[in-house]
């Protein structure tokens, strides 16, 4: 009966080409036209192209000499790299040190996980006021330890030198952070069903052979997860290059002083708020470049092993 | 039989459905999009105003209002472009509305009148918008004034006077100076965020009320010079260390607020934020309407104002049988002489009758006695160009006072875009 299934072609047809004529539709054309976008000129979206750009490849020639694009590249790979070392790092140790509990594990489960169901607008407004420059939770701490330095005027007002999260030496912190920390809990989960998945047999027979817990998690946890820990690290990867809710929200415009830009905010800032509609394109495809070799660098290095 | 029956049930069924649909009918849900949203001064008088409308009519409103910014102003032109403008909209009815009504989006009062005759009828038309093909669109709501605003209780604390209207350029810096050394900060603004309100009155100190809504068509031309000297006139304030430390950072709200809370002396702002101090601070008569100091040839009772918004009621709604009558109803309703005197306070209006405001608070009454010593009012010069060209020089202001770029390369680049 089941042969039979593979044999009659047509029901597998009915099936995919609505699918298929959706992505062609949502996904292929509206890709395609981007590119055609790119080489032409467009005072805002929705408007029809002025014509094409003198010369055509003008955007990407501005695209090589933008120094706020060079800023949001940077950025950009800068995050990709925290995503690595933190997102997924952090998610392995948690989930590492939640499996050799019994008691609470579900408890810290739903806790790590909780903040993926937060919009990351809410998340954006809380650490905005967690981060505020006068009174936010931050400076009041530090103000409350004595690290922050405060000067009594001759009128015996108290001037407090607020620390100011937002700037230039203290952005990058500021808008990592929270995006590291919102991501943590879904790597924690895939890691932690990646880590019940491990037979306890294995764990057993090292005990019996003297194994320690560090010995046990390096010899037998870690290689028998790798497969599991390369899906997470190129699913961090891409993730990196696309974040722009949480940093458009808390830093707009490419707060501080254009220092700010992620690819994602600048793509936008430029479509939206400048109206560059085929600007705002070309950056778009840089991104679609970015996303495509940077997953398949991290697909050759983090290569599943066969072995597993 | 079982036939007949089952006939009769399908044709009950069918009659109720119609019935129901019929009645649903009789209610319109109108999608209304406005700049009474966040923090704006008139927000619950807005929301009064819909409420009644919503109780007269049994229509409903979706009520898509937010704060006025150039990323409002962005959104809304973009919803136009795809198609998912709202029924009724209030906007700025100067070059900012050219795109969509260029583009046959909205329309024109002239045509609403063919078929409601007493549309608007209580407006002065001298005073109603006219854009570039010499037609009105929009229902004037009130107008505004900027000015300054001032913190008493913190100016009293560093001894400095509240400004009159014959306050110099040279009185402000030193009064800075002094609140500076107080351990206050002189200027509350966001100049990340909000630089437009400095950026008119340092024009105007830079040349005079009569010529201040002259456009710079090149960047080497004589207003481009004087645009670029109140340019400057900002970077000295910053570079002096009267603006908040983190003013590069800072929303408005944050910069707003520390004037609230008494730690900041000034702040250049609108009519409308009257309301959001009236609803947040602690002792009213804390606060006071003052004068933007004077400098060269224009004396600190020339102010900025005017009427710069509008109703508008979009081809998509007037060519909805359902929805035309809904939205001439609700901008009727809106624009009427009862409620917009809930609006208004110290503004002018287009009402033929006028507004009748009720009694007013104390920061209310400073500012109608600060308009009574205006002796002269013009336009924001922001409102005559692009948005492109706005967004472009309002976001290089950080580099202008950071010196990174120089006033007049950020004026070029605007212009090329205007």
């Amino acid at each position: 009966m089941n042969s039979m299934i593979y044999k009659k072609k047509s029901p597998l047809i009915v099936f995919l080409v609505p699918a298929f004529l959706f992505l062609i539709v949502y996904l292929y054309y509206p890709f395609f036209q981007n590119i055609i976008n790119t080489f032409m000129k467009i005072g805002g979206l929705g408007r029809a192209a002025e014509g094409m750009n003198t010369p055509w490849y003008e955007n990407y020639r501005r695209l090589l000499t933008d120094p706020y694009m060079k800023t949001a590249l940077k950025n950009t790979l800068l995050l990709t790299l925290c995503t690595i070392v933190f997102q997924v790092g952090i998610a392995l140790i948690l989930a590492l040190l939640v499996d050799t509990i019994r008691v609470g594990a579900q408890f810290f489960r739903t806790v790590y996980f909780f903040p993926i169901v937060i919009s990351a607008t809410a998340l954006g407004l809380m650490f905005n006021l967690i981060f505020l420059y006068k009174g936010g939770m931050v400076n009041q701490v530090l103000l409350s330890l004595g690290k922050l330095p405060t000067e009594v005027k001759a009128s015996g007002k108290v001037l407090v030198e607020w620390l100011d999260w937002k700037d230039q030496a203290h952005f990058l912190f500021t808008m990592f952070m929270p995006v590291m920390w919102q991501y943590v809990g879904f790597y924690f989960v895939i890691l932690i069903t990646g880590l019940n998945n491990i037979s306890q047999d294995l764990y057993e027979a090292a005990a019996l052979d003297g194994a320690d817990g560090w010995k046990r998690t390096r010899y037998i946890t870690l290689p028998m997860l790798r497969n599991v820990l390369c899906t997470c690290l190129v699913l961090a990867i891409t993730g990196a290059l696309k974040v722009f809710d949480l940093p458009w929200v808390m830093f707009g415009a490419g707060m501080p002083e254009n220092q700010g830009w992620l690819t994602g905010t600048y793509m936008y800032d430029q479509t939206f708020n400048k109206m560059n509609v085929d600007y705002g394109s070309t950056i778009a495809v840089l991104i679609v470049v970015l996303g495509v070799v940077l997953s398949n660098v991290a697909n050759r290095v983090f290569r599943p092993s066969e072995d597993i | 039989m079982k036939k007949a029956l089952a006939m009769l049930l399908a044709l009950v069924m069918v009659l109720s459905l119609g019935s129901v649909m019929a009645f649903a009918d009789k209610s319109v849900t109108l999608n209304v999009v406005t700049s009474y949203g966040g923090d704006d001064g008139n927000r619950k008088n807005f929301e009064n105003a819909v409420k009644a409308y919503e109780e007269s009519t049994g229509n409903k409103v979706n009520d898509g209002s937010a704060t006025s910014n150039e990323e409002w102003k962005a959104k809304v032109l973009t919803d136009f472009e795809t198609g998912s403008e709202p029924d009724v909209l209030f906007y700025f009815t100067n070059a900012d509305a050219e795109p969509f009504i260029s583009a046959g989006k909205v329309v024109s009062i002239e045509e609403i009148r063919a078929e409601y005759p007493d549309y608007a009828s209580n407006m002065k038309g001298s005073m109603m918008a006219v854009a570039a093909d010499g037609k009105q669109y929009s229902v004037p709501s009130s107008g505004y004034w900027e000015n300054m605003f001032v913190n008493k209780a913190v100016l009293a604390d560093c001894g400095v006077e509240v400004p009159g209207p014959d306050y110099t350029w040279d009185q402000f810096l030193a009064d800075c100076e002094t609140i500076k050394e107080a351990g206050y900060t002189p200027i509350a603004c966001s100049l990340v965020e909000v630089p437009h309100y400095w950026f008119e009155f340092m024009v105007m100190n830079n040349g005079t009320v009569g010529n201040h809504l002259d456009v710079p068509a090149a960047a080497d031309d004589a207003v481009a010079a004087k645009w670029a000297a109140g340019l400057n006139d900002i970077k000295a304030l910053y570079e002096a260390g009267y603006f908040p430390a983190n003013t590069l950072t800072a929303s408005d709200a944050e910069t707003v607020e520390l004037f609230n809370a008494g730690e900041a002396a000034f702040l250049i702002d609108g009519s409308w934020k009257v309301g959001y101090f009236t609803e947040n601070a602690e002792d009213l008569e804390d606060f006071a309407i003052a004068y933007v100091p004077g400098k060269g040839e224009r004396s600190a009772s020339e102010a900025i104002g005017g009427i710069s918004m509008g109703y508008f009621i979009t081809k998509k709604a007037w060519d909805d049988p359902d929805k035309r009558e809904a939205a001439v109803e609700f901008v009727s309703q809106l624009t009427s002489d009862e409620t917009l005197s809930t609006f208004v306070t110290t503004e002018v209006t287009a009402l033929i009758n006028g507004a009748k405001p009720a009694g007013l608070n104390a920061l209310q009454q400073s500012a109608a006695d600060a308009n009574a010593n205006i002796t002269a009012i013009a336009g924001a010069v922001q409102d005559l160009l692009t948005a492109e060209a706005r967004g472009d020089l309002f976001a290089n202001v950080q580099n202008i006072v950071t010196g990174k770029m120089s006033a007049e390369d950020a004026l070029a680049s605007a212009i090329a875009l205007n």
